[in-house]
């Protein structure tokens, strides 16, 4: 079994790289890749419509916090539920998150952008219209690349089509009480950006890759969590197929999916759906899906043949929002380190895995608290401390890593006490545990107060060894016996192999 | 202490005018019961009544003005932004304007004083910056302190308020007050706002549209009233019936219409058009008047920000006097005394009556009434109805109307109290 493994490994290890080494040699620059042709004959045309929750304390429009998880219809003021004699104020906190996301995918940044009404009735959105920017969004243009660095094996580009803030509704909840629809306003009024593809990607892959790219990308600065399981990014893809060198097909959208797996295999559905469809002689109708996870199929959702008239309607409340060079210039200044950027230079000035460095950039603040605990440290040692025990110690006791209650510092501490040899990895990972619990004292003290201490002094050990062979003789026996049979498996298996 | 009036028209039937029963006049007066007029006519009646010292109500399309024109009293309009709409029930929101009641103009004037505040929570009120700005301009008021000589005045007659549906005692009316501010010396000007005739079709684009907006969020589902029919089978049905049951008639119609004119394929015919006429109507009044507007001299001038109060003035005064504008305009405010209340109501059995072409030309006759008190809300200007007479044939209070640059309420004041002393 360790030889099978072994020697998969070896053969993976090569393979990849001389994989890789030839796509160097061989690269050549996709646009818009146009990779996986359907039995080569049907392209697929792929754009994604992104909402991302911004970051802010407060709402877009009202001073009520934003919130995640907390009880019901507790942070909704008068504004958020649209009583009678209310007025949006603008957070310009937003804008800030906003701004700064538009920088970040090399957008262009409108100085004047305004807000219009789009109406519709429901009742999770109080005041009959949502305050979004459909005539002059915030943000123009801006392009998100992908290569090697993001777990593609060709290079290409999605540009961004524009960038809107708009506010985000309340939650209506339908199967907790059969009849009813529950509604909860906790979310009503919360700040959004909706980040618009123009339709550059061509296989699911690419969609998959793309909204991870954006998710690092928002997380790296701040503009929002980025998080699909959490509701803070929601994603909407739109598929076509056409054969190639004709016109592109009608497009499908399809919604609600909360991960990017089930987005993956969303697409891939409904490619098969749409070209099962042609094949067969029969249109594609434009019209709204649904993922049936279950079932691995889309279906339609329950909505109208005509597309809904938003009865559009500049918002007379607000005037334009107008934006100096100077505070684009103040935001582009202060900007973090790019995803890309921050890879590069990550692999190149601590030598650890690409692999690595993105599981520490999962995890807002991961890099920041690496390079930290990093410092006169094996950075290959602090980074599997932290990928390998730490996240996965806290995932187990469901604590975000920003509520992560282990310093860098105490982190630290634990691994020079393994690596000094005064403890084991076990116990190492042990104290860890404690340190989540609570216990704030670095590692050494720990180690001193509970005498953990390893003992790695020779001649101490061999009178422990000794003294504990003495007392046990027939567990002596049993083990020499035992072991005599597992060298001689040893000895047959290897020459099987050779 | 206030008092607090909902001018509950649908509920509790029309708010009457009091001047029907606490007339002292010598001249008989027609006992009909009269409407106190819309739709801050309870505010009116209140102030004309004497229940109350003042009264706040709110000007979309001449709301304000007109009441207090039916009911013998002060109606004042301040510039758009001056006082907060927070807290006030938003109906067209670009067109809202608070707006007081009183009997006399120092009163108004007083109430003014005090509640034309900077609001954080209004993202429409003037920054504290333009308010400043706008209290350094140049302006009539600042010119002159003798309320009886008003040679430096210039008004303005325009033209197109002229037009043939005015009564005659309204325009014997209009044409004393004309003569009284020529007898105290002003320089009286024919002037012209070609696009008036525009404004009343534009304002019923303008209002509905966003009245059905603003309207949206009375569905019965947070607050308000609630149906109780059942609407199980379909989610829709509770607003349906909510807002069927909630809403008068004259409301669900201004909704449709507004409605309407916001569907994409008129968006483009209807909207935008009012909104082009509606600037129009704007630079009409900025080219008759000669104080300039602040808004306009910020956004075209933005080192005008940097000046201190001296400059402004100084450069503002050098732009007054070589306008051949005007300070003031005076008009009439309705086109009739206060109608009947039988006359009024005719409009809202719909269902009962037989024919519909004269029920149209009802609905849109009581459109007309406001044609005159228009055009101050779709510039945004401030505007006053001050009670000048009584007509002769029923008895019953005329107001004229004045209308001054944004910003110059202190002049529109200025020339209120010389009209209120001699009416």
């Amino acid at each position: 079994m360790i030889i099978k493994t072994f020697v998969t490994t070896y053969l993976k290890k090569t393979c990849n790289e001389r994989f890789i080494s030839k796509i160097k040699r061989n690269v050549t620059f996709y646009q818009y890749s146009t990779h996986l042709y359907k039995s080569n004959k049907w392209e697929t045309i792929i754009g994604l419509e992104v909402h991302a929750q911004l970051n802010s304390k407060t709402k877009l429009f009202s001073s009520s916090s934003t919130s995640f998880n907390e009880p019901v219809n507790t942070n909704v003021s008068v504004i958020d539920a649209a009583f009678p004699g209310t007025l949006p104020q603008l957070n310009t906190k937003c804008v800030e998150l906003a701004v700064a996301a538009s920088l970040a995918l090399s957008g262009n940044v409108q100085l004047v952008s305004s807000f219009d009404r789009k109406q519709y009735f429901y009742p999770d959105l109080p005041p009959g219209y949502q305050i979004t920017q459909h005539y002059a969004p915030i943000s123009l243009g801006g392009k998100i690349f992908l290569n090697q660095l993001d777990g593609l094996e060709y290079d290409t580009m999605v540009r961004i089509k524009q960038i809107q803030l708009e506010q985000d509704t309340g939650k209506s909840i339908h199967d907790i009480v059969p009849g009813m629809t529950l509604i909860d306003l906790n979310r009503a009024g919360t700040g959004l950006i909706e980040i618009v593809t123009e339709p550059d990607m061509r296989t699911s892959k690419e969609a998959g890759l793309t909204v991870k790219k954006l998710q690092s990308i928002l997380r790296t600065i701040g503009s929002s969590d980025g998080n699909m399981e959490e509701g803070s990014l929601r994603c909407d893809v739109n598929v076509s197929v056409h054969e190639h060198e004709t016109p592109y097909g009608t497009r499908c959208e399809i919604k609600n999916l909360n991960s990017i797996k089930f987005l993956m295999a969303a697409i891939d559905v409904e490619i098969e759906r749409q070209i099962k469809e042609l094949e067969n002689g029969n249109k594609i109708v434009q019209e709204t899906r649904g993922f049936d996870v279950l079932k691995n199929k889309t279906f339609r959702l329950r909505t109208k043949e005509t597309a809904t008239d938003y009865r559009y309607m500049p918002e007379p409340d607000l005037s334009p929002l107008i934006l100096n060079k100077d505070y684009i210039t103040r935001i582009s200044n202060n900007l973090p380190e790019l995803p890309d950027d921050l890879k590069t230079r990550i692999m190149k000035q601590y030598g650890i895995p690409l692999h690595d460095v993105i599981v520490l950039m999962n995890e807002t603040g991961g890099v920041k608290y690496f390079e930290e605990a990093v410092k006169n440290r094996n950075p290959q040692h602090v980074s599997n401390w932290i990928t390998h025990e730490l996240f996965g110690l806290l995932h187990a006791r469901n604590i975000k890593f920003s509520q992560n209650p282990v310093s860098a510092l105490q982190l630290g501490s634990v691994i020079d006490c393994v690596d000094n040899g005064d403890i084991t990895g076990k116990v190492g990972k042990k104290i860890i545990e404690k340190m989540i619990s609570g216990d704030s004292r670095l590692a050494s003290i720990i180690i001193q107060d509970e005498g953990l201490r390893q003992l790695s002094d020779i001649n101490e050990l061999e009178k422990i060894c000794k003294n504990v062979i003495l007392q046990n003789p027939e567990q002596v026996i049993h083990y020499f016996c035992f072991d005599i049979y597992f060298l001689n498996l040893l000895k047959t298996l290897f020459c099987y192999c050779s | 202490m206030s008092l607090e009036w909902a001018n509950m028209y649908s509920a509790f039937g029309p708010a009457y005018n009091p001047h029907t029963i606490i007339s002292d006049q010598k001249e008989p007066i027609d006992q009909e019961l009269r409407v106190a007029g819309g739709s801050s006519g309870g505010s009116a009646a209140a102030v004309a009544s004497g229940m109350c010292f003042a009264s706040l109500g709110s000007d979309t399309g001449g709301s304000i003005r007109l009441p207090a024109s039916y009911c013998g009293v002060i109606g004042f309009k301040p510039s758009y932004g001056q006082c907060s709409r927070w807290g006030l029930v938003a109906y067209a929101s670009s067109l809202d304007t608070v707006g007081i009641i009183t009997r006399n103009v120092h009163d108004a004037q007083l109430i003014y004083d005090i509640i034309s505040k900077y609001d954080e929570k209004d993202p429409s009120s003037l920054p504290p910056k333009l308010r400043s700005i706008n209290s350094s301009l140049a302006s009539f008021d600042k010119t002159n302190s003798n309320f009886t000589d008003l040679s430096k005045l210039r008004v303005g007659i325009p033209q197109e308020y002229y037009v043939s549906e005015l009564s005659d005692p309204i325009k014997s009316l209009w044409k004393r007050g004309i003569s009284l501010l020529r007898s105290y010396g002003a320089t009286i000007v024919s002037v012209s706002c070609p696009s008036t005739r525009y404004a009343l079709p534009a304002y019923y684009i303008l209002a509905p549209a966003e009245a059905s907006s603003n309207l949206a969020r009375y569905d019965g589902v947070r607050y308000g009233h609630r149906s109780d029919m059942d609407s199980k089978q379909d989610e829709k049905l509770l607003y349906t019936h909510t807002r069927s049951e909630g809403f008068g008639e004259e409301v669900k119609r201004r909704i449709l219409l507004g409605t309407y004119t916001l569907t994409a394929g008129s968006y483009n015919n209807y909207f935008i058009y009012a909104q082009r006429i509606r600037k129009m109507v704007q630079s009409d009044f900025d080219y008759v008047f000669r104080r300039p507007n602040p808004l306009h001299l910020v956004k075209n001038e933005s080192s005008f920000c940097n000046c201190n109060n001296d400059e402004i003035f100084e450069i503002s005064n050098k732009l007054r006097k070589e306008s051949h504008g005007v300070d003031v305009i005076i008009t009439p405010v309705a086109i009739s005394t206060s109608p009947k209340v039988k006359d009024s109501l005719s409009s809202s059995f719909l269902s009962n009556s037989d024919n519909t072409k004269s029920l149209d030309d009802s609905f849109v006759n009581a459109y007309v009434n406001d044609v005159f008190t228009i055009p101050a809300n779709l510039a945004g200007i401030p505007a006053i109805s001050v009670p000048f007479g009584i007509s002769p044939i029923d008895g019953f209070p005329i107001g004229l109307q004045l209308m001054t640059q944004y910003g110059d309420e202190h002049t529109l004041f200025y020339i209120s109290k010389v009209l209120e002393n001699n009416k």
